[in-house]
C-alpha cells in the first residue's frame, strides 16, 4: 500500500471510490454506459501505458490484441458454456500470447521499424480471426451476460464490476513501477544500450513488458465482450489502435494517471461529437447524414493535433505544474 | 495463371508508384507519411467530382488534381510537419496518422460513404490502346504501369542530373551539412513534400482507373505502400519498383492459389512485410542505417 502515502491521499482515494461507485446509483443508463467504456478503454490504454510510456515500445495494434481477448472468451464462454470468470484470465493470457509472438522481432528491430511491425500484426490478426468459421467469419461471436447468483448483471452492476477491474489494473500498474521489473522498463526505455551493459535482459524484458501491457488489453476484450454480448471484429479497427495510443499520448507518457485522464479526454471528445454534430448539421444542411461519423474523425485528429503541437508532455505533465503552483506559491521557485 | 500474374504485375507498378511518395519524403526530411493513403484517395473523389459533378474533360481534371494534390502536400508540410522539426519520432508520426484521420473526416463530410469507378479509364477491346493489346491485358492496367514506370525514369533523372535532386540528396545525407553549404534545407523539404502531393494525386488517377475507389482506399493504399517501401528499403527509388513487382505477384500469387482456400490476396503485402522486418529489416536495396540493438 505504498503507493497510497499521505492521509490525505487516503481520504481522497476513497472518498473518490465512494463517488464513483455510488455513480451507478442515480446515473443516467446513457452515461453509465459511457462511463463502462472508459473503463475498458483504460485498461487497455493502461497496457499501452506499460508497453509504450515505461518500456518505450511503440504499439500500434492495441485493438488487435483487444479483439484476442474477446475473441477468446465469446469462443470458450460463448460457444462452450465455460464460466466466464474462469474465461478472464485466460483472455488475458491468449492476448498475452499474441504480443509475446509480435514482440519477438522487437529483439532486432526498434524505432518506427517496430510500430510498423505491430500496424502488421494489426491487420494480421484482425484478417486471420475473421477466416475460421467457428469463430465467426466476419460476423463475430456472441458472448454470454455475467451472471453473479443467477441474475444477469444490470448495468449499474456492470459499472462496479468495471470500477473494481480498473482499480486492481491501476494498482498492478502503479506497483510495479516501484518494483525490479518496472524499473528496468524505465532502463530499457531511457537508454537501451546501457540497459543491456548493466545486466539488464534487453530481450526477455521487452518481452515481458509486450505480454503484461497485450494482457491489459486481452482483460478490456473481455470486459468488452461481456458488456455487448459480442465479439464483432468490425469494433476492434486500426481506428481504435490510434485511440489508444492517443490516450497514451493526450494524457502524458511515462505516467500511470495520465494513461487514464487521457482516457477519459478521448472518450469525453467522442462523447461530445453528437452534441457539435447537431450544431454543425443545424447550420449545413446540405451535409445530410454524413455529418456525426465525419465529425468524429475530425474532432478527434484535431484534439490529438492540438496535443501534439502544444501540449506534447500530455495532461498529467499540466496537472503537475498546477500542483507545484500551488505548493510554491507566493513563491515561484 | 499467366494471365493473373501479368495483372497482378502490372498492378505492382501503381503500387511502386505509392511507395515512391513515401519515399521522396523520407529520404529528404526522414519523415514516415503515413497520410499518404488518404491523400490517395482524397485525390481520387477530388477527381471524380471534377469529372462526374463539374462534367470537366478528363485532361484538365487530371491536371488540376495534381496541382492540389501538390499543395496539400506543401500545407501539410508547412502547417503540420515543420512545426514538429527535431521532436521524437513517434510525434511526427502520430501527426500524420491524425492529418490521415482529418483528411478522412473531411473527405467523409463531402462524399459520404459512396464508391465509384473513373468513367475514362479504357477499356479492353475499345479505343486504340485497347486494340493494340492482346484482349486478357485490361488496358487500364497496362496504361498506368506505363505511367508508373515514366515517373520512375523521370524521378531517377531529376535526382542524378538535376540541382533540385542534388540538393534532396544532400539534405538527406546531412541536413546541417546541407544547410551550412547554403542550400536552403527548409525549401527542399517543400519541394519534396508537394511533389509527393503530386504523387499522391497521381496514384489516385490511377486508382481510380484500375480498381474501385472506395472509403477503404487510403487504408489499402497504406496497406501496400508500406511492404513495398520496406521490401525495396526505405530510401531506395529502384527499391520500391522491384519492391512493387514483388508485392504484386505475390498478390497473384496468393490469389490464383488461394492457400486452404482463404483469399489471401489483401493479407499478403502485411505477412511479405513482416517477413522483411524479421530478416532484414533495411530492406532488399536500403542503406543498412537501422540501429541495431
Amino acid at each position: 500500500m505504498a503507493i497510497v502515502r499521505t492521509r490525505a491521499q487516503w481520504l481522497l482515494l476513497v472518498g473518490g471510490l465512494i463517488f464513483l461507485a455510488t455513480l451507478g446509483l442515480y446515473m443516467s443508463e446513457q452515461w453509465l454506459d459511457w462511463l463502462i467504456l472508459v473503463g475498458i478503454f483504460a485498461v487497455a490504454a493502461l497496457g499501452m501505458h506499460i508497453m509504450t510510456g515505461l518500456c518505450g515500445q511503440f504499439s500500434m495494434g492495441q485493438a488487435a490484441f483487444v479483439a484476442l481477448g474477446a475473441y477468446t472468451t465469446a469462443f470458450l464462454a460463448g460457444s462452450h458454456g465455460w464460466s466466464p470468470w474462469i474465461t478472464l484470465p485466460l483472455a488475458g493470457l491468449v492476448a498475452g500470447l499474441g504480443g509475446l509472438v509480435f514482440g519477438i522481432p522487437a529483439l532486432r528491430i526498434k524505432g518506427f521499424y517496430l510500430v510498423l511491425t505491430t500496424i502488421a500484426a494489426q491487420f494480421v490478426i484482425m484478417w486471420t480471426l475473421q477466416q475460421p468459421s467457428w469463430l465467426g467469419e466476419g460476423y463475430g461471436l456472441s458472448a454470454p451476460a455475467i451472471s453473479i447468483g443467477g441474475s444477469k448483471l444490470t448495468v449499474a452492476q456492470f459499472w462496479w464490476l468495471t470500477l473494481v477491474i480498473v482499480v486492481v489494473m491501476i494498482f498492478f500498474t502503479k506497483n510495479i513501477q516501484r518494483t525490479t521489473t518496472g524499473r528496468k522498463f524505465v532502463a530499457v526505455r531511457d537508454n537501451d544500450l546501457a540497459a543491456e551493459v548493466m545486466g539488464i535482459n534487453l530481450f526477455r524484458t521487452k518481452l515481458l513488458s509486450f505480454f503484461i501491457g497485450c494482457f491489459f488489453a486481452g482483460i478490456a476484450g473481455w470486459l468488452w465482450a461481456h458488456y455487448y454480448q459480442t465479439a464483432n471484429p468490425l469494433l476492434y479497427d486500426f481506428k481504435l489502435s490510434l485511440f489508444f495510443l492517443s490516450m497514451v499520448i493526450v494524457g502524458g507518457m511515462g505516467s500511470t494517471t495520465g494513461a487514464v485522464m487521457g482516457a477519459v479526454t478521448i472518450m469525453l471528445v467522442d462523447k461530445a461529437v453528437p452534441y457539435f454534430s447537431d450544431v454543425v448539421a443545424d447550420a449545413f444542411p446540405s451535409l445530410g447524414f454524413n455529418i456525426p461519423a465525419a465529425l468524429g474523425l475530425i474532432m478527434f485528429a484535431v484534439v490529438v493535433i492540438f496535443f501534439i503541437m502544444l501540449e506534447p508532455k500530455g495532461l498529467y505533465y499540466r496537472l503537475e505544474r498546477i500542483k507545484l503552483y500551488y505548493r510554491l506559491n507566493p513563491f515561484a521557485y | 495463371m499467366d494471365v493473373v500474374l501479368v495483372q497482378y504485375l502490372l498492378l505492382g507498378g501503381v503500387y511502386a508508384l505509392i511507395a515512391l511518395g513515401f519515399i521522396l519524403v523520407f529520404k529528404s526530411s526522414g519523415v514516415l507519411n503515413l497520410a499518404h493513403g488518404r491523400m490517395v484517395a482524397i485525390a481520387s473523389y477530388i477527381l471524380y467530382q471534377m469529372l462526374e459533378v463539374w462534367g470537366l474533360p478528363p485532361w484538365l481534371g487530371i491536371l488540376l488534381v495534381i496541382l492540389s494534390g501538390a499543395v496539400l502536400g506543401y500545407l501539410i508540410e508547412r502547417l503540420a510537419v515543420r512545426p514538429l522539426l527535431g521532436q521524437p519520432f513517434l510525434s511526427v508520426m502520430m501527426m500524420t496518422l491524425m492529418l490521415g484521420m482529418l483528411l478522412e473526416g473531411v473527405r467523409y463530410l463531402i462524399w459520404g460513404p459512396d464508391s465509384f469507378t473513373l468513367s475514362f479509364a479504357p477499356k479492353a477491346g475499345q479505343g486504340w490502346l485497347g486494340n493494340l493489346l492482346p484482349a486478357w491485358v485490361s488496358p487500364s492496367n497496362a496504361l498506368s504501369f506505363a505511367v508508373a514506370m515514366l515517373v520512375f525514369v523521370l524521378l531517377t533523372l531529376l535526382f542524378r542530373y538535376t540541382k533540385v535532386g542534388l540538393s534532396m540528396r544532400v539534405v538527406a545525407a546531412d541536413p546541417e551539412v546541407a544547410q551550412s553549404l547554403g542550400i536552403r534545407v527548409k525549401r527542399v523539404f517543400s519541394i519534396s513534400w508537394a511533389m509527393s502531393g503530386a504523387f499522391a494525386a497521381l496514384c489516385g488517377v490511377l486508382m481510380g482507373m484500375v480498381l474501385i475507389v472506395t472509403p477503404n482506399t487510403g487504408d489499402m493504399v497504406l496497406g501496400l505502400g508500406l511492404p513495398v517501401l520496406l521490401l525495396g528499403g526505405l530510401n531506395s527509388i529502384p527499391g520500391a519498383v522491384v519492391g512493387g513487382l514483388i508485392i504484386g505477384l505475390a498478390q497473384g500469387l496468393g490469389s490464383y492459389y488461394q492457400p486452404w482456400g482463404l483469399d489471401v490476396k489483401e493479407i499478403t503485402p502485411w505477412i511479405v512485410m513482416l517477413i522483411i522486418l524479421l530478416i532484414r529489416p533495411w530492406g532488399l536495396f536500403g542503406e543498412k542505417r537501422i540501429e541495431r540493438i
